[in-house]
């Protein structure tokens, strides 16, 4: 897949999982790489970009036995633009879906 | 590659490429390591499934330049600007003060050629004729007044559109220094639709013609009426 486009799909998914808490990148790594094939490394950069764009903002918390852990935070405009985004997604992988099963009917016939 | 190469190859690069926070960009790639290596992970297994660090570095390089780039410090931006403004305010005036005069000039062609076909001058102003050279004058002014009238409404949008242009200017020059949207310049030619436009034109070719027919008619029935191509000293506008 292209990686720009995968680009844009993963950094949909991290806003999804910060919706339902705050994460810190480790979780958010491993949440991703469990169910979609890329390599750990590339969440982070992701998590700094949308650090940038002002979608997360990032807060330190003391974790008992270890040094402090980063955790990542859905700011409101991070939501907005969340659910903005997700709407548009479904919609565009809906119209994609119906247009590849017209597809699947054509070589049938 | 085992945890200590991974993560030198991986600074490396972040130097190279000049990305700020190197350092908490490395701890969590160290944090990173000490979660998958509690897990039971070895180095090399983790590092591998990391990914290629110059690669990686690559892509922080990227989420550096996405957010909108901010140019200049603000306080200098303003302080530009309000310079900026000041000259900015006395051009417009100027240009203002033109349009003015235009629109002056097109009114006065008007009250001439009212004048002149309702038979009344005022004060004298009006030198002497007889009535239908007067008329047919008329009608050339009156064209002239149009075609100003025209030139008017050009010259006001494209001062309008001026401003404008200069405005946004201004918002983008403060949004750049904010990091926020920087808008799409506006264009400095006036913007008609595309009706508004032919019937402009149209108006300022007929007018034009009108005016140029009217006035050399005038001419030749002036000159015909005094019996001299010298109509103005057969009538004495000068004084004899």
């Amino acid at each position: 897949m292209n990686p720009q486009y995968k680009k844009g799909v993963l950094e949909l998914c991290v806003l999804s999982l910060l919706r339902k808490g705050d994460r810190y990148g480790y979780e958010i790594s491993e949440y991703l790489s469990q169910r979609i094939d890329i390599a750990d490394g590339t969440v982070y950069p992701l998590l700094r970009k949308l650090k940038a764009d002002g979608l997360v903002t990032t807060y330190l918390q003391e974790e008992s036995g270890g040094p402090p852990r980063k955790y990542y935070k859905l700011t409101q405009l991070g939501e907005d633009v969340y659910t903005m985004d997700r709407a548009e997604y479904l919609r565009f992988a809906g119209a994609v879906r119906e247009l590849l099963k017209e597809d699947d009917e054509h070589e049938e016939n | 590659m085992k945890k200590t190469e991974f993560m030198d190859r991986l600074a490396q690069e972040l130097h190279k490429k000049n990305i700020a926070d190197a350092e908490e960009i490395l701890q969590e790639y160290e944090e990173h390591f000490a979660m998958k290596m509690a897990d039971g992970y070895i180095e090399e297994e983790i590092a591998a499934r990391l990914g290629n660090p110059a690669a990686l570095a690559a892509q922080f390089d990227e989420a550096e330049d996405a957010p909108k780039q901010k140019t200049g410090s603000r306080p200098l931006v303003v302080a530009g600007l309000s310079i900026a403004d000041v000259f900015a305010a006395l051009f417009f005036l100027l240009l203002a003060g033109f349009g003015i005069v235009l629109a002056a000039a097109a009114l006065a062609f008007a009250a001439a050629a009212v004048c002149l076909l309702g038979g009344v001058s005022i004060q004298g102003l009006l030198p002497a004729m007889p009535y239908w050279c007067g008329a047919i004058l008329a009608l050339s002014l009156a064209a002239l007044a149009v075609l100003f009238a025209v030139g008017c409404v050009y010259y006001a949008s494209f001062l309008r559109q001026m401003m404008r242009s200069f405005g946004r200017f201004q918002h983008n020059a403060l949004a750049g220094t904010s990091g926020e949207t920087v808008l799409p310049p506006l264009p400095i030619s006036p913007q008609f639709s595309a009706k508004a436009k032919r019937r402009l034109r149209t108006a300022a070719l007929v007018s034009l013609a009108l005016f140029a027919a009217c006035f050399v008619l005038s001419y030749i029935v002036c000159a015909l009426t005094a019996g001299s191509l010298e109509f103005w000293h057969a009538w004495g506008w000068f004084g004899n």
